[in-house]
């Protein structure tokens, strides 16, 4: 199998290709665990922080005591006991979110202590209002334009606000050190995912990106998960495996494809495409830069690492477009799939610019989906993926 | 030796036979895809063949498309309507830049490079807004046939405006406009007013001329009078439009054959699957 050079120079460490399997295997059962885990945190007396986008630095959470645990709901079952009370024409992403707390089927959000959310998307946080009449939240103001020093300033006091909130509620002091080992411990395994998601560089990847999407946590920084992905890491170049080399290579943008609504990523892979890269927030997105573990003030630190962060509610969103040139040259994909959830306003909006990047600067065919949870429309999206990939290997015959 | 495309579409299945050698249609046959697909597809390539006095032995290749095109028993391969209906165009108008084909369920536009070959599409998404199925309901609501509403259309002295894009909201609100008056001629030619204001939203700024209209709805009279108003662009239908998608089908058939003929690489959805075949071997077990 040919690979890239990260993979030969693992190649000499300790690890069977069996170990691949079983670090895949670990990350199936990634819910479970994380139940298990914030379960018994939370009879210790550690509270559980439920967090609802990736502006949210975990680290604060973690420097107080608490458990970042993710709320994003990917299930389509949720979703008519949350349109109870929401509007229908809503993303599905908020709509499945606030579904899990109408039925209260989302054990984590039932345990939390606190949900701290930030005013990114409108629908976000209006819905975080509703949620508010029955949980405790905090809301983070996000400054809307990223090149603004004002705007970084205001970013900057809004989390100092949040370390005050989460230091005032739980009655602890968060210290420097602490905020110090937990950024350290973030960025340990932004870097170990980061290097996972580089293995996708290779012309036959040992992977698959629907595989790629599973590895990751609801929770971070679970000690037994980041062995796992040290153990992926250092066994996945020597996976056998099919050689993948012929598959049409996909770089996945737009919205995150939160767990359990996988069903487009399966069928870009399940129709001859290997989604090579994902520039979303389940994907490369917010692992892309670490937080400086140098810098003089922890804060600072966090303040630009965060703000950083390119979600379509930036405006204009440059950071975007700046880091997709990167990708496309770093992962060299055949094309560019654009996943949108429906009534996604900014991403929705934002497609149109990205179309023209990837059509015109990169070169590349550029396809948008634009759907929810429900899978009554999978076959036709079958049809314009499996002609983009026609179209795709027609120019690669020339 | 000939080759054939089987489209296998959201109302209808059409069958193309196409002779290997010249590239020239020599049997049709059309149907409605009724409950099972797999068996009316294989009806109607029957019947496509005894019309002609062929034998499935005679087929050197065959193409499924459609959405029913992973049902085609007798499928080499399969390959997607969009790749298709633009193969069916280049071959019957080859000048073609623009396809915009609307079908049963699917409204599509194909944008082609100079070479015939597909630069960009785009489709309707999950509902059927934009399709045929649009202006068979309006047309049962109006008491008439798919195929009489243009003839009922091109009495109109004013089109009645059809605002409702989805096909169960717009239905209702014919019947509203019946009920406050409205002519059935009027609401004939604003439902397909209508259909072509969905159709230049899917071709957008991007009309490139010449723009050619394919799929069964070009067959209703007016319809392609109605895209010209609302593209700004002259409007051709293809011969034959329902059959340019099974047409394609045929003929990539066909390339696949001359491309493994001559050592080149077989098209696009072929995947080197008809390699071979002009002998019959190697077919999948529902080919007799």
């Amino acid at each position: 199998m040919s690979c890239c050079p990260r993979g030969q120079q693992r190649a000499g460490q300790a690890s069977s290709a069996a170990g691949a399997e079983r670090a895949l295997a670990w990350f199936e059962g990634m819910i479970g665990r994380c139940l298990d885990y914030a379960t018994e945190a939370k009879e210790r007396g550690r509270p559980i922080v439920g967090i609802l986008c990736e502006y949210t630095p975990r680290e604060l959470i973690m420097a107080a005591g608490g458990v970042p645990v993710c709320l994003c709901g990917g299930s389509a079952e949720t979703i008519s006991a949350a349109e109870r009370e929401l509007p229908s024409n809503l993303c599905p992403l908020i709509k499945s979110t606030y579904g899990y707390h109408v039925l209260g089927a989302n054990p984590f959000l039932e345990m939390a202590d606190l949900v701290v959310g930030e005013t990114t998307c409108d629908g976000k946080k209006k819905m975080l209002e509703l949620l508010a009449q029955r949980v405790a939240t905090h809301v983070v103001e996000l400054p809307q334009k990223p090149d603004d020093a004002d705007a970084r300033v205001h970013w900057g006091r809004e989390l100092v606000k949040l370390r005050q909130a989460l230091s005032d509620r739980f009655g602890v002091a968060i210290s420097d050190g602490g905020l110090r080992d937990a950024i350290r411990a973030m960025n340990r395994e932004r870097g170990l995912r980061r290097s996972l998601a580089a293995l996708m560089r290779c012309d036959s990847p040992p992977l698959t990106g629907r595989e790629l999407l599973s590895l990751k946590s609801t929770i971070s920084c679970l000690p037994d998960d980041l062995a796992h992905y040290e153990s992926a890491l250092a066994s996945l170049p020597r996976r056998e495996g099919s050689d993948q080399s012929h598959r049409v290579r996909v770089l996945l943008t737009g919205v995150p494809v939160v767990h359990g609504a996988e069903r487009v990523v399966e069928l870009i892979e399940d129709r001859g495409g290997l989604i090579v890269c994902q520039e979303n927030c389940t994907g490369l997105k917010p692992i892309l830069d670490d937080v400086d573990e140098s810098a003089e003030d922890p804060m600072e630190a966090l303040t630009d690492k965060y703000f950083g962060l390119h979600c379509s509610v930036m405006t204009p969103n440059r950071r975007r477009f700046d880091a997709l040139r990167q990708l496309a040259a770093d992962y060299r994909p055949d094309c560019v799939i654009e996943l949108i959830w429906q009534a996604c306003l900014t991403y929705s909006v934002e497609s149109r610019l990205v179309r023209g990047l990837v059509e015109k600067d990169l070169g590349l065919p550029y396809l948008m989906i634009e759907t929810d949870y429900s899978p009554s429309d999978s076959e036709r999206i079958a049809v314009r993926v499996e002609a983009l990939f026609e179209t795709v290997r027609a120019r690669k015959r020339g | 030796m000939i080759v054939a495309g089987i489209d296998a579409g959201a109302r209808a299945i059409k069958v193309v036979l196409v002779d290997s050698e010249s590239g020239g249609a020599i049997g049709w046959a059309i149907g409605d895809q009724g409950t099972d697909p797999a068996t009316r597809a294989s009806e109607l390539f029957e019947r496509a063949l005894a019309e002609q006095g062929l034998s499935e032995i005679e087929v050197a290749a065959l193409v499924a498309t459609g959405y029913a095109r992973g049902a085609v028993r007798e499928a080499d391969s399969t390959v997607t309507e969009i790749t298709c209906h633009a193969r069916g165009v280049r071959h019957a108008l080859p000048e073609t830049r623009t396809v915009i084909e609307l079908g049963g369920q699917d409204s599509k536009v194909v944008w082609l490079d100079e070479d015939g070959s597909v630069r960009d599409f785009s489709m309707n998404d999950r509902c059927a807004a934009g399709s045929g199925r649009f202006l068979e309901v309006l047309a049962a609501r109006l008491q008439a046939d798919i195929a009489e509403l243009g003839a009922l259309a091109a009495q109109s002295h004013g089109p009645t405006a059809i605002n409702s894009t989805c096909v169960v909201f717009a239905e209702n609100e014919v019947t509203g406009l019946l009920a406050t008056g409205a002519l059935a001629c009027d609401v004939a030619a604003g439902a397909l007013a209508s259909l072509a204001s969905r159709a230049a939203t899917l071709v957008g700024a991007r009309g490139t001329p010449p723009v050619v209209m394919t799929g069964g709805v070009a067959l209703v009279s007016g319809m392609a009078e109605a895209i010209e108003v609302a593209i700004g662009l002259p409007v051709e239908v293809a011969p034959r439009p329902q059959f340019t998608g099974a047409l394609g089908a045929a003929l990539i058939a066909r390339d696949g054959i001359s491309a493994a003929g001559d050592g080149r690489p077989t098209p696009a959805g072929i995947e080197g699957r008809i390699h071979g075949r002009p002998d019959g071997k190697g077919r999948p077990a529902g080919r007799r």
